[in-house]
């Protein structure tokens, strides 16, 4: 198992190098031209390009990236989006409201994900489980900035139960701050109830169904019994790395929905990084770093998490016999 | 008499308590809550690029002079605001070599007395050394502050002021800058000191193509840098007026050529080191400066020149700045509460990144000395909100105090007493590349059948600015916007000192009527009764006349060989990008309107679109690099007061956006006070800009002329008629044809209360100084619950 965790890793670094390298080449032929303005020096604008080492050859560049960066650990100053601003700063700034509302969303939405699936799967072609079906299928369809305009026109507009922004400051575990949160956590967690809902719906209606379970209740357990010990159990093998996945995604934020409800995330800088008038290399190379770091991370995480949910699976072992 | 002395005495204590209460009662407080789709980053003086940053900037600081209302409320006035009183002029004081300003010369020096009741929020005391010290920071030539060129790229022009700025640094230099710098006149002197130098060249920029000087022959691609050509300057010099490169510019002439080169050659220049001492500005007591200028400056430019503000708090500015180990310097000043310090009407108390900033009135300010009950609100808060549909549903349920109208709710607004229109200074326009061989190249690489060329009709082009509905494009794509029908929008001042507007004096309205052809209408017993009706009944949009054009700009092509009958006209249409709502809806609508425009004419199912919207930044070059044929929503905004330097921005081979049009050759005849001269366009831009030309007149004599700023009542109207005779012959070219000009429409909210109903440039509507509230935030907080909790603005 060790073997095969370091094997990932090793992997993990090699596949994030090449990840990293393209992103950097990619960014770098972007047009950077800045936009000629009447009556102003372009020349003063182009001696601090120089004085960036904008104008160096590309590999020599790459070289100071590696160098500094890389293996420094100095992702720069912000050229564009926070000028003059250290980009891991303002990137780690912005992050716990991110993660927050991604947070709070997960607590809402698994546990009634969960519910709602065993909830059909037990009521499987009833009519409780064709409302359930049906409502998924709308969630699951929607886009979760469709659910977010109506949740802000109907409950912060409306009936006013809601203010329309997060309210302000670094201060988030205070009650105000988890009021104004609600409306973004119903509309992200919307889409994840549904999702859930459908997958643990499914899951468990095959082992439900299965001729082992069959045998269980023949041997005289109670369909409770069944249900809890043995069915939800066998189900979870692959709904668990779906939760878990879902969990590690709470540090990439929704452009859409942190922009509807005022939360000051991460959620835009991304795109932002590349689409204002010229591109925050420094910007944008953490971020690429950041979540592809986190995108391989989570893989190897899930991989292995499947062996402590079910001890049949042991990864990397060397087969026997 | 206990009970006496109980009463008494419970009395007593009561109207104790009772005045007690009142003295303790908190003050009203009123605060202006608005809204931003973008948030300000960095609000340092020095950096700041963007409107979006000064609007919070502009609380923190303040102008040495700043507008206001006149007397008569009508108008404007530029009054002393941290200045003590107008500029003294004591050039005298000046003269000599040291600053090369000789005997009898004036407005070349000015003391600035600053007021003495200057500070900081924090009440240290502000001096003329800080501003001289600020004015270091902003030049500092490590820093290459964004910010630095206002003290020599305008009109004040602070002597070696540049040169500070760029002291010690290497970097590409036109041929036409280093001939300034090094004070040679001609290029054959310039190549004697400098011919052997090795000279460099953007290719994509003055080609679009790159010559392979081994191979001799051009290679089809080219890098936007400015690289090394291989070539010493003189052979590079050469190459573009005379060898393959001259052969490439067909679109000008020799002597538009070696103009071209002043501006598109190279070489590296370093400037030499300079100390602070050696730039002209001064300080000469605790509460005066001297500023020393290259150019003389006077009146209103010289006042509106300093209504920037430069102060930063030196010591502050300091503990913000770091210089990285390779070098890079970098300032955290102004991007946070705790990196700004206020010496404006507002301090800035809180402030997070994209949620929300709050401004709190500064009682240390200056200006509450002279008036404590101006700037009413006690606190301005802003709140990201990127979404519209927030913004208008927070105004409505009272969280905001104004709302910016757009397209999806314009209509349901339009006529509400509550919406307030204000006109912009810019004009958009749609532009095309009439460049015949661009055009024949272009044409070629997109396959048979397919014309360009028509492009170079001005028939043709005629028949597009008269076949387009702007009234409609606006609509389609901006609804607050208005449609353009001249190259200046209503705005622009053209006599600063005495308010007066261009397009309100006589020759600004005649360009109008001549060029929409309305000129033999006007009069008794005409269709029109006077100017200002023609000019009322333009809406720029003539079916009937643009199919007429279209029919005759087809049948010139084909007599001219320029297309054949079973050609169809493709035109390329440059966009910044695909995802401007602006751009995509402006794009189909001209798709659209072409379409049905061409019906019936013989160009019906032959004039077709095709659209880039890859160019990014390089959009608005991209018709100079002939990338595309056609672009719209492109204009240069700014010099609202200088509309006669602004020209430069449309005639100048550094600016414009037809490449093929030489301005140097193209000759101009305009009438002057009755008598006829005649001269280049750009000769005639650079005369009203003040540099003296040389013309000819009737005779054919040659003459000087100039037409700089003066407060002379001829001599303004002359370089009126000339800025006019120029607007014509721009418009008449047909390559730069106005769409449509910038206005914005916006909700006022039922708790405050402009300050005139009207907008009067610059002031607005008084803007925060002037503004007054209808309620306290309490009472506001009740009179919205009375109300449901949702305002009706209908």
């Amino acid at each position: 198992m060790a073997k095969y965790v370091l094997k990932r890793i090793l992997l993990m670094v090699m596949v994030f190098f090449i990840i990293i390298s393209m992103c950097f080449i990619l960014v770098k032929l972007l047009p950077n031209k800045p936009a000629e303005q009447f009556g102003k020096d372009m020349q003063l604008i182009e001696m601090r390009r120089e004085a960036l080492g904008y104008n160096k050859p590309l590999i020599e560049q790459y070289g100071i990236f590696i160098r500094k960066t890389l293996i420094g650990g100095d992702w720069g100053i912000s050229e564009s989006l926070y000028l003059g601003q250290n980009v891991w700063d303002k990137f780690m700034e912005k992050m716990p409201a991110t993660v927050l509302v991604n947070a709070y969303t997960m607590l809402f939405a698994v546990p009634l994900g969960l519910i709602l699936g065993i909830y059909a799967a037990l009521r499987k072609n009833k009519w409780q489980d064709h409302l359930i079906s049906t409502l998924v299928m709308v969630f699951v369809s929607v886009p979760s900035y469709i659910y977010a305009f109506l949740v802000q026109y109907f409950l912060c507009f409306k009936l006013k139960w809601f203010p329309f922004q997060m309210v302000a400051g670094y201060d988030y575990f205070t009650w105000d701050t988890f009021v104004s949160l609600v409306p973004a956590i119903l509309s992200l967690g919307f889409g994840t109830v549904a999702g859930l809902t459908r997958y643990t719906r499914a899951e468990l209606t095959e082992v439900l169904t299965s001729d082992y379970l069959l045998l269980a209740r023949t041997k005289g357990l109670s369909r409770a019994q069944t249900t809890v010990r043995h069915a939800l159990r066998n189900s979870m093998v692959p709904i668990f790395p779906m939760i878990l996945g879902e969990f590690i995604g709470i540090m990439s934020g929704s452009l859409i929905i942190e922009q509807i409800f005022g939360i000051p995330g991460v959620g835009p800088l991304y795109v932002a990084s590349v689409t204002t008038a010229t591109p925050d290399y420094n910007f944008f190379m953490l971020l690429s770093a950041f979540y592809t770091f986190i995108g391989l991370a989570s893989n190897i995480v899930i991989d292995i998490s499947y062996g402590f949910i079910d001890p049949r699976i042991r990864m990397g072992s060397k087969k026997n016999g | 008499m206990k009970k006496l002395f109980a009463l008494v005495l419970v009395l007593c204590m009561l109207m104790t308590s009772v005045a007690l209460a009142e003295t303790t009662e908190a003050e009203p407080t009123y605060t202006y809550n608005i809204s931003a789709a973008e948030f300000p980053t960095v609000w340092d003086p020095m950096r700041s690029q963007t409107q979006t940053d000064s609007s919070l900037g502009d609380f923190l600081g303040n102008g040495l002079y700043a507008f206001d209302y006149n007397e008569t409320m009508d108008g404007y006035d530029l009054v002393p605001l941290a200045a003590a009183e107008y500029p003294e002029d004591v050039t005298a004081d000046y003269v000599g070599e040291e600053w090369g300003i000789e005997e009898g010369e004036t407005a070349r020096a000015w003391k600035i007395k600053i007021r003495e009741d200057l500070q900081w929020e924090d009440g240290t005391p502000i001096s003329a050394q800080d501003f001289e010290d600020s004015a270091k920071i902003r030049l500092n030539p490590v820093a290459q502050n964004y910010r630095a060129d206002s003290f020599y790229s305008g009109d004040l022009v602070i002597t070696n002021a540049e040169n500070y700025a760029k002291s010690g640094v290497e970097s590409d230099t036109t041929l036409r800058s280093f001939m300034e710098i090094e004070g040679v006149d001609t290029v054959e002197a310039f190549m004697e000191l400098h011919g052997e130098d090795e000279g460099y060249i953007n290719w994509s920029y003055s080609f679009g193509d790159t010559y392979d000087f081994e191979s001799e022959s051009w290679t089809g691609e080219a890098e936007d840098a400015v690289v090394d050509s291989g070539l010493t300057f003189a052979e590079l010099y050469t190459f573009y007026t005379e060898g393959a490169g001259g052969e490439y510019i067909t679109w000008a002439d020799d002597a538009g050529k070696r103009e071209y080169a002043l501006d598109e050659l190279y070489a590296k220049y370093t400037y030499s080191e300079m100390t602070w001492d050696k730039v002209g500005f001064k300080t000469v007591s605790d509460y005066e400066f001297v500023i020393i200028l290259t150019k003389p400056l006077e009146g209103f430019y010289l006042n509106y020149s300093m209504t920037d503000n430069w102060l930063v708090k030196a010591d502050k500015y300091e503990e913000c700045t770091t210089i990285s180990d390779d070098g890079v310097y970098n300032s955290t000043y102004g991007t946070s509460a705790e990196t700004s310090i206020s010496w404006g009407p507002y301090k800035l108390t809180q402030f997070q990144s994209d949620k929300v900033y709050t401004l709190e009135r500064n009682d240390n300010w200056f200006g509450f000395n002279d008036d404590p009950d101006q700037y009413q609100a006690t606190t301005i808060n802003c709140d990201y909100v990127p979404e519209p549909a927030t913004r208008l549903e927070m105004f409505l349920n009272g969280q905001l105090d104004v709302y910016g109208l757009n397209k999806d709710n314009m209509e349901e607004y339009a006529a509400s007493d509550y919406t307030y229109y204000d006109e912009g200074d810019s004009v958009f326009a749609m532009v095309f590349n009439p460049d015949k061989a661009a055009l024949e190249a272009n044409q070629k690489t997109v396959g048979e059948n397919i014309n360009k060329t028509i492009l170079t009709l001005k028939d043709f082009r005629t028949a597009m600015s008269l076949g387009l509905n702007r009234a409609e494009f606006c609509l389609a794509t901006s609804p607050t916007s208005t449609p353009a029908f001249a190259l200046y929008g209503s705005q622009i001042v053209a006599d600063p000192d005495n308010g007066v507007f261009y397009r309100t004096t006589d020759v600004a309205k005649d360009v109008i009527v001549n060029f929409w052809g309305l000129a033999d209408e006007i009069g008794e017993g005409k269709t029109y009764a006077n100017v200002d009706d023609a000019i009322d009944s333009i809406t720029g949009y003539n079916l009937e006349m643009a199919r007429a054009y279209f029919d005759k700009a087809y049948d010139e092509a084909i007599e001219q060989g320029l297309m054949d009958e079973d050609d169809v006209v493709q035109i390329m249409v440059g966009t910044p990008n695909a995802t401007s709502v602006f751009y995509n809806n402006g794009y189909d609508f001209i798709v659209n309107n072409y379409t049905e425009a061409v019906k019936g004419t013989k160009l019906e199912g032959k004039l077709t679109f095709e659209r880039d919207s890859t160019l990014g930044n390089a959009f608005s070059d991209a018709l100079k690099t002939n990338k595309v044929d056609m672009l719209f929503g492109v204009g240069w905004t700014g010099s609202t007061f200088n509309p006669f330097g602004l020209m430069e921005a449309y005639t100048s081979s550094n600016y414009q956006y037809d490449p093929s049009w030489d301005t140097t050759a193209d000759m101009l005849e305009i009438e002057i006070d009755g008598e006829a001269y005649t001269a280049s366009v750009w000769d005639w831009t650079q005369a009203i800009a003040g540099t003296t030309v040389k013309g000819k007149n009737a005779a054919g004599e040659e003459v000087d002329l100039c037409f700089a700023y003066s407060t002379d009542e001829k001599e303004t109207k002359e370089r009126f008629e000339v800025l006019a005779a120029l607007e014509k012959c721009v418009l008449m070219n047909y390559d730069f044809i106005p769409l449509m000009g910038d206005a914005t429409a916006k909700l006022k909210g039922m708790q405050i209360e402009y300050y005139t109903e009207d907008e009067i440039f610059p002031m607005g509507r008084g803007g925060v100084k002037y503004m007054t509230f209808n309620y306290s935030d309490a009472e506001w907080d009740a009179f919205v619950a009375e109300q449901g909790g949702t305002l009706n603005y209908k």
